[in-house]
């Protein structure tokens, strides 16, 4: 026979457990972040500071690029989450769908202290860069790379890999090479044909560029700096190369408030404690990737390395940056002619 | 009784209705640099039959057929095997090995498949990796488990009298298999070989990581245009044509199968 005491028990602690996670939610500033080492070193770093600060606690959201932007889109006007990482070119899309809110500066005093190249719109700022250039594994290619032009030597035929989800570095890079830039991109048509023989892979995800260089497979990569930089944690010796002729491609990923969240306040708190000098430095130090604060401190093996911006003159010089709406609008383009003329047999 | 298909009618719906939601995405103008879509158009269809996307459909195509039959080639003596043996040892060894790739993940046996058929492990006289056959490679091994299993279930299921009377009778072995054990296990061939060919046409990690964006399938298409290019309008118009595809192709070989599924 069943107790109705045990069974009112039950359904109490049913509904605490149902409920508990919402009412949690409720309270505290979530986040959506990419996973693995970008949401544990935003947590390790970001969140557990801004608890430490505000006494409130923060929850992530992870997932790929496009699906926390179809997630969001979905969600428009009651957003699912508070405040949202992502590129620069895509938060692009946020802003032109209504998904982003204007950020009101005055609550951001150490938006004072970036580079103005991380102030990307009203509406989203950089939280660190990195570049998109080539890298290699001197093990197993026997000459210098020194510069992006040195891709389409012969001797490196077979033997790149570069994504197919976003070309655009690529693109750019032998756009400039032919006096072109991301606007212009059709002047570099021909020089992106004559590498087509020289490609072995073409990578879909950051772990598939990763593995490629790891196997041996696609042993010269336009590459994330990033994943260069923890692949040589791992002990996989590869070089990143700041080449000579033409600057590495910058990205830079970026913070913004989500439009309809109620925690405005809370978000404003949490990008003016990401973006100051000592959460900057740590940063640097976790992710590798460049500060976008010109005060943070960056570690001796860090300094000068591509992708590290560390003054004003450094992210004038050392990176090209390319104009983020052109960007978004061209890319679908982009991916369309690559295919047809560079991936198809 | 009728309740009883609520559930199924339900199911049914929500089905209905995101294939509808699909159908009416596939519709809209596609806006480069937007996430809203525009006007209703026909446009995504034109787009989504430029050569290379119909390279794609393809080689799925042409994938899925060769995938089949060499699956069917590869798990028939397995299955036959498991089924015949009178060794409950090689049964059970057989069965075993034919049940294990199924508790590795689709993810986890082709990143295996990346190291066999690159060279560090084996040096192979013509490329294997990102190339049609590394991938054909790929479909066939996660295709077998289910082939086998199937061919199995028809095989066991041949009175093994019809056989032997066909031998007592002068027929030599092969004769035995080509007239009697073959056309009797064509229940099996037949269902196996169509779910093979329509899981192969809507193959997505196998073509993604062996094929190294140089094979493409149908799938990855779809995601390349919604999830890279952003182009939500023309990833539904290529899922549509996919699906229309596959329904008609499916049909097809439905009807040249005939009754004679199990």
């Amino acid at each position: 026979m069943r107790s109705p005491a045990l069974t009112s028990l039950a359904g109490a602690l049913l509904a605490v457990a149902l409920l508990a996670p919402a009412a949690h939610a409720q309270n505290a500033l979530v986040v959506s972040v990419w996973g693995g080492n970008w949401k544990d070193t935003v947590e390790k770093v970001l969140g557990k500071a801004f608890t430490a600060k505000t006494g409130m606690p923060v929850e992530f959201e992870v997932g790929g690029t496009i699906d926390r932007l179809a997630k969001a889109r979905v969600a428009k006007g009651s957003p699912l989450v508070d405040l949202n990482f992502t590129t620069t070119h895509v938060a692009r899309l946020y802003i032109s769908d209504g998904l982003y809110e204007k950020l009101d500066m005055a609550k951001i005093p150490n938006a004072k202290e970036i580079a103005k190249e991380a102030v990307r719109s009203d509406y989203h700022l950089g939280s660190w860069s990195y570049v998109y250039t080539v890298v290699y594994r001197p093990d197993l290619v026997k000459e210098d790379i020194t510069k992006w032009s040195d891709l389409w030597k012969p001797s490196l035929k077979g033997k790149i890999a570069m994504p197919d989800f976003d070309p655009s570095h690529i693109i750019t890079i032998a756009a400039l090479m032919e006096g072109g830039n991301e606007v212009t991109w059709q002047r570099g048509e021909g020089k992106l044909k004559a590498l087509k023989d020289s490609i072995a892979a073409f990578y879909s995800t950051d772990a598939q560029s990763q593995d490629l260089m790891k196997t041996g497979q696609a042993p010269v990569q336009v590459m994330l700096s990033v994943n260069a930089y923890h692949l040589q944690e791992q002990g996989i010796q590869v070089k990143v190369v700041q080449p000579s002729d033409y600057p590495g491609i910058v990205g830079i990923d970026t913070m913004a408030i989500m439009a309809g969240t109620k925690k405005s306040a809370a978000a404003h708190q949490f990008i003016d404690l990401a973006l100051s000098k000592d959460i900057q430095s740590e940063l640097v130090k976790a992710l590798r990737a460049g500060p976008v604060n010109l005060g943070a401190s960056v570690p001796a093996n860090l300094k000068g390395q591509p992708g590290i911006f560390a003054s004003a003159a450094e992210w004038k010089d050392r990176g090209y940056i390319m104009n983020d709406e052109a960007r978004a609008k061209n890319l679908p383009g982009w991916r369309e002619w690559f295919t047809a003329n560079i991936v198809k047999k | 009784m009728k309740l009883l298909l609520l559930p199924a009618l339900a199911v049914l719906a929500v089905f209905a209705a995101a294939l509808t939601a699909l159908f009416r995405w596939s519709l809209l103008e596609f806006v480069p640099g937007s996430l809203a879509p525009g006007a209703y158009t026909l446009a995504n269809f034109k787009g989504v039959v430029a050569p290379q996307y119909l390279h794609a459909v393809w080689d799925t195509v042409i994938l899925a057929a060769l995938t089949t039959v060499l699956t069917l080639a590869a798990s028939y003596p397995v299955a036959y095997a498991l089924a015949r043996t009178p060794s409950r040892r090689v049964r059970s060894a057989l069965l075993v090995l034919t049940l294990a790739p199924f508790f590795t993940g689709a993810i986890v046996r082709t990143y295996a498949w990346v190291l066999v058929l690159g060279n560090t492990v084996i040096t192979w006289p013509v490329p294997m990796l990102f190339t049609e056959r590394g991938v054909l490679v790929g479909l066939i091994h996660f295709s077998m488990p289910t082939m086998i299993l199937i061919l199995a279930a028809a095989l066991s299921h041949i009175d093994p009298a019809y056989e032997r009377a066909a031998a007592s009778l002068g027929a030599r072995p092969v004769r035995v298999f080509w007239r009697v054990t073959l056309p009797l296990s064509m229940p099996g061939i037949v269902s196996g070989g169509l779910i093979v060919f329509a899981w192969t046409l809507s193959a997505f990690p196998t073509p993604e990581l062996l094929g190294g964006g140089k094979v493409k399938m149908i799938a990855n298409v779809v995601k390349d245009l919604g999830l890279d290019s952003f182009n939500w309008p023309g990833a539904a118009a290529f899922a549509m044509l996919a699906l229309a595809l596959t329904l008609a192709l499916l049909a097809g070989a439905g009807r040249l199968a005939g009754g004679r599924v199990t």
